[in-house]
């Protein structure tokens, strides 16, 4: 196990180095030049190569690279004479559009993304699994046939339609928020409540997606578990119908789940781009569609992409052991 | 230097205007409220918009006029300011940290301001001099403070290298300190701040009322990041700035309405809300759910035409005209629009009609112009006699009169003509990868079409819309922009616009056998110290400038404030191009 791991963990590295650098050759041939957008009314050529010089791209992309992971281990100094400042280590550069060490940004905009993207998936594995397990259950019953509608009413509302539908036509209509209050950060450790309610919301409009597609994807899984071998012969045995369910069922049902669901969980930790936008919440998803095309600020790009792709290679690394441990024969192999 | 960005960036809207010294006048003052009702004190007035953050809060950063009129009205204080009143006298300087608006001497070519006593900062140390010296040196470290005003590197007698850099390079290298030391000096008792211009400027003061001047003490600049702290000498100070969130305002205990006859403090915060989605925004105005609240911003365009169209809400708002000017400029460069007769027939075909009734039709949009300069800038503007003024011009198009001029130039130049007219050339217009630009661009090509000129549109993402076409090697043949002026002078518009090195020149027209008299006009009208005889000066220039069609098809354009029921005091700052803030208050 230890030498999956240590292996797993070698060819993630591998993965996130190459991640970053691609950022920066993309970065380097799109048709976009920070140093003149940051320029100001009066620019001229000379302000424009200052300006190149101080967002550190007065070098090649491999040398800007090269800087960028330096100073994730010796942090990075910025400016000369009294204007010099410096970024400490773990440093992924400087926004000098938001004027702070990407890594402050970074600290600020994790927990509300983090806060979001559980939430959500709590939500919608009690909502899609429990519902998948209900409709397979009582399968052709009314309850299937709620279930079904459920599915297909959740599959068609994209998130940018039911975040806004919800947002509008419920929470502001009804005042169960007040507009002003949209996006205001609370702390789950000191006001809870207050971190709940201003989050329910944004996790429901997240949640109903998904949950449609666990409750159709479990249910099929559900329905051809129970057609299998073992199923047969657990109930000829005169095994309960809630042990079979429970025990035999649902145990190799939901590995394939599992999967999936390790991989949307760590895609959301990257950013709800779309849930975060309409709902105001300063998270990771926000901070990088400001990054990349409005500022097209690229220490921020680089570090919400490599942070994106962490978890999605810890994710897969959690998941694949998590499977192991749910089906015996992964083990066995 | 100000342009607008409205046209291209559409969200951004008037965000990245400087300053208009202006007359707007009120074509709609449905919301105007009435001067008699007494401001009250308390309360916390919300300002919302759609923007994660200012451009800049640093003060020799700020260059948005509302941004300005924003943080000059409750933060910043400078040398001089505009007259805190609504319509024509609001743009009028008065003495703000100074005593007085400024003393010329030596032809234009020296300034000085003494400080009024006992004006102070937040944290209650007293404003000097060398504070107000130190804060324009600032404006030369381009390496550092960026996007700001340059006036005091263009006007300052200091050096330049043979390509215009100024041989001072900012108070953090200190390269070149000397020659700033000459021409900015502050008097032995540090109250009087001394102004050294290469050239005569009778103007000068109105530069004074920007941010520039507003006072940094050397051990208190924090570099880059005072764009996220500026320091207070106003009536409030920033007690929190959070991008994406809020910046919290409360009042500045050590401010006193004695020495300043522009600002008050009404409210007891005033909190300007960031980020606030547009369809969330639109909707606290449409329904007034937040009734302390100002709109920041405008409202979505279909929003826009329901606030005020509907007897309900169009009272809390204001339709004026902007101090914009709207324009396409025609490139008239070798290779690109270098004939009259073509520019004249792409401009006589343009389907003006159509384009404004997608915008929200006259009444709200705005009307044809004539000209760079706006009316409602004074006594600078006069009629022209083209474009809009021209016997066959018509506002839905007039390709019958494109045709006949189009035919002239295919004898006197037949390579542009045929770069007009050939399905494999074509006239490019850069625009901004907008839908609102995909849409106009429905409208014109057509149009161009029926007049047998062949269009072909350059969409360019909206972020890099400007560096684009300001790049004289990739700018197309037209290209779409806005300016307004920085104060009510038209020297803040026809060099910046016309003029080579005036910093927004896109019709790159100093290759055009027109532009040495033009250039000499320019620069007569700009040494010219009789007001009057200069106003004649830069009516003449623009008349010269408008007739070579070296911009086509322009615009008046006007914007829409709006609010919530329960602020008062709400009026249009004519100069700031925005709401008169020092008015407002939070109703009891």
């Amino acid at each position: 196990m230890l030498k999956f791991v240590s292996r797993r963990l070698l060819s993630s590295l591998i993965i996130l180095i190459v991640i970053s650098a691609t950022v920066f050759i993309i970065f380097n041939y799109l048709p976009f030049d920070p140093a003149r957008l940051a320029c100001g009314k009066h620019c001229t050529p000379e302000i424009v190569s200052g300006n190149r010089h101080r967002l550190g791209l007065d070098v090649s992309w491999w040398m800007q690279w090269w800087e960028y992971l330096k100073g994730i281990f010796v942090g990075r100094t910025y400016g000369q004479g009294a204007a010099m400042f410096t970024c400490p280590a773990p440093a992924f550069g400087y926004s000098f559009n938001q004027h702070a060490c990407v890594s402050t940004i970074l600290a600020s905009a994790l927990p509300v993304t983090v806060s979001l993207a559980i939430g959500a998936f709590i939500m919608w594995m009690f909502l899609g699994v429990g519902l998948g397990v209900i409709s397979a259950r009582f399968r052709n019953t009314w309850i299937d046939r709620a279930s079904n509608i459920f599915v297909l009413v959740g599959t068609s509302l994209p998130t940018f339609i039911s975040g806004l539908l919800i947002l509008l036509f419920i929470v502001l209509k009804f005042n169960l928020i007040s507009p002003l209050d949209l996006g205001q950060w609370h702390s789950p450790l000191t006001a809870p409540w207050e971190w709940f309610t201003s989050f329910f919301w944004p996790w429901l409009s997240l949640a109903l997606i998904y949950a449609a597609t666990y409750t159709r994807f479990t249910r099929s899984n559900v329905i051809e578990t129970s057609s299998e071998d073992f199923i047969r012969t657990a109930r000829a045995k005169g095994v309960s119908e809630r042990k079979v369910l429970w025990k035999h069922t649902l145990r190799p049902a939901l590995a394939p789940i599992l999967t999936i669901a390790g991989l949307d969980f760590a895609g959301l930790l990257g950013g709800a781009i779309i849930t975060e936008q309409i709902f105001q919440l300063p998270g990771l998803g926000r901070l990088t569609l400001q990054a990349a095309l409005q500022d097209y600020d690229l220490p921020i790009i680089v570090s919400t992409t490599i942070l994106a792709a962490t978890f999605v290679v810890v994710a897969n690394l959690i998941v694949d052991l998590a499977y192991a441990f749910l089906d015996p024969r992964i083990r066995v192999k | 230097m100000v342009k607008l960005w409205k046209m291209q960036t559409g969200k951004k809207a008037i965000a990245a205007v400087s300053a208009a010294a202006v007359v707007a006048t009120l074509s709609l003052t449905a919301g105007a409220q009435s001067a008699s009702a007494a401001p009250v004190k308390g309360g916390t007035l919300y300002v919302i918009t759609h923007q994660d953050q200012l451009d800049h809060a640093d003060p020799q950063r700020i260059y948005t006029g509302r941004d300005i009129a924003f943080m000059e009205s409750y933060v910043f204080r400078t040398l001089v300011m505009y007259k805190p009143v609504a319509g024509t006298a609001g743009t009028g300087l008065v003495p703000d940290l100074a005593t007085d608006i400024g003393k010329a001497s030596d032809g234009g070519k020296t300034w000085k301001f003494t400080l009024k006593a006992g004006t102070k900062y937040s944290d209650g140390s007293a404003i000097v001099c060398e504070d107000v010296k130190y804060a324009i040196s600032r404006t030369f470290a381009t390496d550092v403070i960026t996007g700001g005003p340059s006036y005091a590197m263009q006007y300052l007698d200091i050096p330049t290298d043979a390509k215009g850099n100024s041989a001072y390079a900012g108070p953090y290298t200190k390269v070149g300190q000397a020659d700033f030391d000459k021409a900015v000096s502050c008097s032995a008792d540090n109250r009087t701040i001394t102004f050294k211009l290469g050239v005569a400027k009778p103007d000068f003061n109105y530069a004074m009322s920007y941010p520039i001047s507003s006072p940094v003490p050397a051990a208190k600049d924090t570099g880059d990041k005072m764009d996220l702290a500026p320091l207070s000498e106003g009536p409030y100070k920033v007690a929190s700035y959070k991008i994406k969130g809020e910046m919290d305002l409360v009042r500045n205990p050590n401010w006193s309405a004695k020495t300043d006859s522009v600002r008050t403090n009404y409210p007891d915060k005033v909190i300007l809300k960031f980020g606030v989605s547009e369809d969330v925004r639109d909707q606290i105005f449409l329904k007034d759910t937040q009734k302390n609240a100002i709109n920041f911003d405008a409202l979505q365009l279909q929003n826009n035409i329901s606030f005020f169209n509907s007897p309900a809400s169009k009272t809390r708002g204001l339709n004026v005209n902007d101090p914009y000017t709207v324009y396409s400029a025609m490139n008239v460069s070798k290779g690109h629009l270098d004939c009259l007769e073509v520019r004249k027939a792409i401009y006589f075909a343009w389907p003006y009609d159509a384009l404004i009734k997608l915008n929200g039709g006259a009444k709200l949009y705005g009307t044809p112009g004539d000209n760079a300069i706006k009316p409602n800038i004074g006594i600078d503007y006069a009629k022209t006699t083209s474009h809009i003024n021209d016997k066959n011009f018509k506002s839905a198009g007039n390709p019958a009169y494109s045709k006949t001029l189009l035919a002239a130039a295919k004898s006197k130049c037949p390579t542009t003509y045929a770069k007009a007219t050939s399905a494999d050339q074509g006239i490019t217009i850069d625009t901004s990868d907008t839908a609102a630009a995909k849409k106009s661009a429905a409208i014109v090509t057509p149009a161009m079409e029926a007049a047998g000129i062949v269009i072909k549109y350059n969409y360019i993402p909206t972020g890099s819309y400007y560096s684009t076409i300001q790049d004289n090697t990739k700018q197309g043949d037209m290209s779409g922009a806005g300016w307004g002026p920085d104060w009510a002078n038209a020297s803040t518009v026809i060099p910046p616009l016309f003029i080579k090195d005036g910093g927004f020149d896109l019709s790159q027209n100093w290759d055009d056998p027109a532009y040495p008299a033009f250039k000499a006009l320019s620069d007569k009208a700009n040494a010219t110290l009789d007001r009057k005889a200069q106003a004649k000066l830069w009516q003449q220039a623009a008349e010269y400038a408008m007739a070579q069609y070296w911009l086509g098809p322009v615009s008046f354009t006007k914007q829409q404030l709006s609010w919530g029921s329960g602020v008062g005091g709400v009026d249009f700052w004519a100069p700031q191009g925005t709401f008169l803030f020092p008015a407002l208050y939070v109703k009891k």
